[in-house]
């Protein structure tokens, strides 16, 4: 059940993509610094992918893959995805 | 099984013999609330007569043609279309989806001498734009999908023989240097032959899969082995199973898929992913044969992927690891159905200086897995020393070397290429050569008891996710990134943990730094992954002189490798995956000609 996409702070967003994103890596999540970039924990297209399929699933929001490597840290793509919240929010207004 | 001399005639009597039957099911991504698409056999033969109509009407009929595709039903029509037309179809990846290959694509195109290209209407515009800017406005382009483009009834059978070309696979070569591999109608027959005896497949054989279209595997073996037997074939986008591997493991239960598979990390993958509510809702049991191939395959996958998956009916002899590369079509070896994989823990010690020995206790061992057995009437398959072409005894490793009716005559337009690779000679006891006719594979692997394992590359191919990449192209990328870097002066390698990780080593100049050298090495990081899809957790900035290179100037990746391995190189700069830190620390601190 997706849950809705407003309500959520980038402290929040960046506790479930560091969440996310150790599982992909197989780490843990208090490794996952939110402001090295995901390159220098190896994230792949495959892990990029993933990311993309649990957003979907969780937020019923499409992201472009390509979103991984234009927001390059979990900070960024926290600060992103609350920006492309917002604005879904906006339109359907 | 067939008396077909060629595909296109085997495609014409299925279309007949199977009118309204599916041929092909395609689930597209489901997060538009999207419904499946069915093409049935004579919407396949009504469609296909219309493109090659249209083809040949513009003198295509003989000639390549390349299609652009996403994944999906139009992308089947079109291949057929070129059956029938007598073209010589050239798949490639669509440049237009991520990754933006572009400059791949260009070199396919021109490589290929393509007279047409084929795609569909929401990519076309993009596509002209791009031939108009490559300056070749000559090649027509069609969206297969539009109205009205041509009329069925205007299409003729083609006069084609079995030595006719059916399609140029181009996996091979880098993207400066792409080469395709010419595929025809008797050795594209040869092999379905071959991949029905292996996988013990037959008309109410269901495939599913999610494997790229263009791809080798997904094509001859997701796609026109149906079309083959007169079974049919559920697929998918890559992206559906990479965003949600649950799909790919459902779509086996809800369309009682009997074949199908992909290279080990898909496997891995639904290991990672599938929740155990997901594995509650999944029925593997009609599964027959999972097929592991295209990179190497790890006992691990398949022990606890047969152990998780156990539950939802999935059985081990399911698991078919098989063998095989686009220069034979597809499929060389593969496990016989209704036995288990087979496994071999040997000594890592020995295995590096190419021989089987038992584990010893105290000793780093490996466990190999079979790629199965050679089926005789399908293929002659020899393990060479790739420097004195002399045959190796089983339990020796040496180079694979194949020769039969799936092996193609060599890759388009590379006629010296072609003789060293395609038509190389053993030499005999007596010191003399063979007939010649061998297929160079350059992989390395050794027989025991009929097995056949795979160890290795001999060539500085990387292997990533089932990918062939080249490093020349990863190593010129990076060069390109920063003025700091020396061109020519890089080597990117693989080396392996429980999976492959890369490795750059590039030269900095260091009074030409002009940033720092964390953001030299984040640098090459963020373009890896967004030029190749790969990550790239490990880069050395090194002095320059630190490349090792042959007299002629060739980099010596398998040497810097190993110097790697062996803590030998002294960074200015390095990120370390920590699985790979503990790699290169366990060599260390074992004896040096204990080291990989």
């Amino acid at each position: 059940m997706p849950v809705p996409t407003t309500g959520h702070t980038v402290e929040s967003l960046t506790t479930w993509l560091g969440e996310r994103i150790a599982l992909y890596l197989k780490r843990q999540p208090a490794e996952i610094d939110p402001t090295v970039p995901l390159a220098e924990y190896g994230l792949d297209s495959v892990a990029a992918f993933s990311l993309c399929g649990d957003i979907e699933e969780d937020f019923d929001f499409i992201l472009e893959p390509t979103a991984a490597w234009d927001y390059p840290t979990v900070q960024a793509l926290a600060e992103h995805l609350i920006k492309e919240f917002d604005a879904a929010k906006g339109g359907a207004a | 099984m067939t008396s077909f001399r060629t595909f296109t005639e085997l495609v014409l009597a299925r279309a007949g013999a199977l009118g309204t039957e599916d041929a092909f099911v395609f689930l597209p991504d489901d997060a538009n609330g999207s419904v499946p698409q069915h093409l049935t056999y004579e919407q396949l033969d009504a469609d296909a007569r219309r493109i090659g109509a249209w083809l040949q009407e513009r003198g295509c009929g003989g000639g390549q043609v390349l299609l652009l595709y996403p994944s999906g039903l139009e992308f089947i029509k079109a291949f057929v279309g070129c059956l029938y037309a007598g073209a010589v179809a050239v798949p490639a990846p669509l440049p237009t989806e991520q990754g933006r290959q572009f400059a791949r694509v260009t070199g396919i195109l021109r490589d290929a001498e393509a007279r047409a290209v084929l795609t569909d209407a929401a990519n076309a515009p993009e596509i002209a734009a791009w031939l108009t800017a490559e300056n070749m406005p000559h090649v027509h382009c069609l969206a297969t999908d539009g109205e009205a483009f041509a009329d069925a009834a205007d299409w003729r059978e083609p006069d084609l023989t079995g030595e006719n070309l059916a399609f140029l696979q181009y996996t091979s070569g880098s993207t400066s240097d792409p080469k395709g591999v010419m595929v025809s109608h008797a050795n594209l027959l040869a092999n379905e032959a071959a991949i029905q005896r292996s996988v013990g497949s037959d008309s109410s054989s269901r495939y599913g899969g999610w494997l790229p279209f263009y791809h080798d595997m997904g094509l001859i073996g997701h796609i026109l082995q149906p079309l083959y037997l007169g079974g049919s074939g559920v697929l998918m986008a890559p992206v559906s199973f990479l965003k949600r591997p649950y799909r790919w493991l459902k779509m086996i239960g809800d369309y009682g898929v009997t074949i199908g598979g992909g290279p080990n990390f898909a496997y891995d993958l639904c290991l990672r992913r599938i929740t155990d509510e997901q594995l509650a809702t999944l029925d593997l049991s009609t599964w027959k044969a999972a097929c592991n191939g295209a990179e190497p395959i790890r006992v691990e996958t398949i022990r606890a992927f047969t152990e998780r998956f156990a539950p939802a009916g999935f059985r081990p002899e399911a698991f078919f690891p098989c063998y095989g590369m686009a220069e034979t079509t597809l499929l060389v070896s593969g496990t016989p159905r209704g036995t288990r994989p087979v496994v071999l823990g040997v000594d890592a010690e020995a295995l590096e200086r190419g021989e089987l020995a038992d584990p010893r206790e105290d000793a780093p061992s490996r466990t190999l897995v079979s790629s199965g057995i050679v089926n005789e009437q399908d293929f002659e398959v020899r393990i060479v020393d790739p420097e004195s072409f002399r045959e190796r005894a089983e339990g020796q490793v040496g180079e694979i070397w194949v020769k039969g009716d799936s092996v193609a005559s060599g890759y388009w337009k590379r006629p010296l290429t072609n003789k060293e690779i395609f038509d190389a000679a053993i030499t005999g006891t007596d010191g003399r050569p063979d007939g010649g006719g061998w297929l160079r594979t350059g992989d390395l692997g050794v027989f025991e008891d009929g097995q056949l394992y795979v160890t290795g590359r001999l060539k500085e191919l990387i292997i990533f996710a089932g990918r062939n990449l080249y490093p020349q192209d990863i190593e010129r990328a990076v060069q390109l990134t920063d003025k700091a870097f020396g061109i020519g002066s890089g080597a990117v390698f693989a080396v392996e943990t429980d999976r492959e990780h890369l490795v750059v080593v590039q030269e900095v100049r260091p009074s030409a730094v002009t940033t720092d050298l964390r953001t030299l090495a984040t640098g090459v990081q963020a373009l890896i992954g967004r030029e190749f899809n790969i990550p790239a957790g490990n880069v050395l900035l090194v002095r320059p002189g630190t490349i090792r290179k042959t007299t002629s100037g060739k980099i010596q990746r398998t040497l810097m490798r190993q110097l790697f391995l062996k803590g030998g190189i002294t960074p200015l700069y390095e990120v370390l995956e920590p699985a790979v830190r503990a790699l290169v620390a366990d060599a260390v601190d074992r004896p040096a000609d204990a080291v990989v």
